[in-house]
C-alpha cells in the first residue's frame, strides 16, 4: 500500500500531483478576499434579461416621491403651528392662485405687468406675486379681471428681506435696472456675493422665507451705508404665470 | 368743424395706444425698452389737425396713458408741449413730405418727454446728482428716443398720410355740404 502523498517527503514532482487543489484553494481565497465580486459580477451579467423593468423603477421614484410630499407636509405643519405660537404671518402655499401674465413691460420707465386675474378672483391690493423662484413684485392695483404688479426692480419698489445665512435684514430698492440694490442698516453687514436673500420670516406683509435673489456684488466700502446689487431669482422677462398670495 | 376729431376712425386710431403700450412687442425694444408710441401717433396729429387740436390730443393721451402706468409721474406736461410745438410747426411751414423730418422730430418728441418723466422720478426719489449719468433713466431716454427716431419714418408717414385723407375728406364734406 502506498503511503498519502501528504506523508511522503517533499518533492516537486508531488506538489505537481496536487495542483488542482491548489488552484482551487487559491479561487476561493480570492472569492473571499474580494468579497464574492465576481460572483456577484457575474450573477448580474447572467441575470440581465431578468432584471425589473423600468415601472418598478418608477414605482419606487413616486413612492419616494410621496414619502418626500407627506415629509414637506408634516413640516409644513409642523412650521405653521410653530408660527401660530410665535403669533407670527402663516406661511401656507394653500391659498395661492396662478394668473397668466398678460402683458409686460419689465424695462424702462414703468416696470409692471399685468395679470390676467383680479378682485373677482380675490386679488386685493398689495398681494405679493411670486415667480418660479422667487417674489418678483406686489399688486399694485386690481380691476375686477385685472392686476397690475410692480415689479421688484421698478424705482418706487422698496421692501424689507433678509440674509438667512447671517439672520440680517436689509432694503431692496428698485433702481430700474434688472438687479435691484440691497441697503444693510449696519456698518458691516458681513454679507458676501453669493448670499441668499429671502423674505424675513417674520414678515407680516409679504409672505415669510421666500426666496427673492442671490447676492450678486457687494460694496463694503460705502460711504454712508454697505450696498450690493441682487440678481432675481424669477426674471420677468420669461414668466408667463405667476402665483398670487392672496389672504 | 374741420378737425379730426369729428372722424371717429382718427379718434379709435388713438385709442390703439393702449394695446400697443400692454403688448409692448420684445422684438420691438432696445436694451428691453419699447418705442413711445404717444409721440409716434402724437406727431402726425398735430402736423395735420394745427397746435388746438394737437395740445388736447396731447392732454387726453396723457391722462390715457398714465391710467395705465403705476406711479406718479405723468405724460401730461410733456404731451401737451408737444402738442402744442408740432401743431404750430404744422401750420406756419410747408407740408412735411421728408420722412428725415418726421424721424428727427419724433427723436426729438421722444428725448423731451423721456427727459421730463426721467426729472420727475429724480426729484421724488431723491437722486443724488452724482448718480443721474449712470442711473438707468439716462440709458432709457437713449434707447427709447433712438428706437422712436428710426421707426417714425415708417410709421408716422403712414398716420400722417392716412390723417391728411380724412381731413381732406371732412373739408371736402364742409365745402359741399352733406
Amino acid at each position: 500500500m502506498a503511503a498519502p502523498i501528504w506523508a511522503a517527503p517533499f518533492r516537486l514532482k508531488n506538489l505537481l500531483k496536487i495542483w488542482p487543489i491548489i488552484i482551487l484553494a487559491t479561487a476561493l481565497f480570492v472569492v473571499r478576499w474580494t468579497k464574492g465580486a465576481a460572483f456577484a459580477d457575474f450573477y448580474a451579467l447572467a441575470l440581465r434579461p431578468f432584471w425589473p423593468g423600468t415601472a418598478q423603477k418608477h414605482w419606487i421614484e413616486s413612492g419616494l416621491d410621496i414619502q418626500l410630499q407627506s415629509k414637506l407636509r408634516l413640516l409644513e405643519q409642523d412650521n405653521q403651528r410653530l408660527r401660530a405660537l410665535l403669533s407670527l404671518e402663516r406661511a401656507s402655499g394653500e391659498e395661492r392662485i396662478s394668473a397668466p401674465v398678460i402683458s409686460r413691460v419689465p424695462g424702462g420707465w414703468w416696470q409692471q405687468i399685468e395679470l390676467g386675474k383680479g378682485r373677482v378672483d380675490g386679488i386685493m391690493n398689495g398681494a405679493p406675486v411670486l415667480g418660479p423662484g422667487g417674489l418678483i413684485g406686489i399688486v399694485e392695483s386690481a380691476t375686477p379681471f385685472t392686476s397690475r404688479v410692480r415689479l421688484l426692480t421698478s424705482p418706487k419698489s422698496r421692501i424689507g428681506v433678509w440674509v438667512p445665512r447671517l439672520k440680517r435684514h436689509g432694503i431692496l430698492t428698485g433702481v430700474g435696472t434688472s438687479r435691484p440694490k440691497l441697503v444693510f442698516l449696519e456698518k458691516d453687514p458681513q454679507v458676501r456675493p453669493g448670499d441668499l436673500i429671502s423674505t424675513s420670516p417674520a414678515s407680516t406683509l409679504l409672505p415669510p422665507n421666500v426666496p427673492i435673489g442671490v447676492l450678486q456684488s457687494f460694496d463694503s466700502a460705502a460711504s454712508f451705508e454697505p450696498s450690493g446689487f441682487v440678481q432675481l431669482i424669477a426674471s420677468p422677462e420669461a414668466i408667463d404665470w405667476v402665483q398670487i398670495q392672496v389672504r | 368743424m374741420s378737425n379730426l376729431y369729428n372722424r371717429p376712425i382718427c379718434v379709435a386710431s388713438g385709442l390703439l395706444l393702449p394695446f400697443l403700450f400692454f403688448a409692448n412687442p420684445p422684438w420691438l425694444t432696445l436694451m428691453g425698452v419699447g418705442p413711445c408710441w404717444a409721440v409716434l401717433w402724437l406727431l402726425p396729429w398735430a402736423l395735420v389737425d394745427g397746435p388746438k387740436s394737437a395740445a388736447i390730443a396731447g392732454m387726453l393721451l396723457g391722462c390715457l396713458l398714465d391710467g395705465m402706468t403705476l406711479g406718479d409721474a405723468t405724460y401730461i406736461p410733456s404731451l401737451l408741449c408737444l402738442g402744442l410745438w408740432w401743431g404750430n410747426l404744422g401750420v406756419r411751414r410747408e407740408p412735411f413730405e421728408r420722412r428725415l423730418n418726421l424721424g428727427l422730430l419724433a427723436w426729438l418728441g421722444s428725448c423731451w418727454v423721456g427727459i421730463t418723466l426721467w426729472l420727475q422720478f429724480v426729484l421724488r426719489n431723491h437722486e443724488e446728482p452724482s448718480q443721474w449719468l449712470g442711473s438707468w433713466g439716462f440709458s432709457t431716454v437713449l434707447a427709447q428716443s433712438l428706437l422712436t427716431g428710426l421707426i417714425a419714418p415708417i410709421f408716422c408717414s403712414f398716420i400722417l398720410l392716412f390723417f391728411r385723407k380724412q381731413k381732406a375728406l371732412i373739408l371736402e364734406k364742409n365745402r359741399f355740404g352733406r
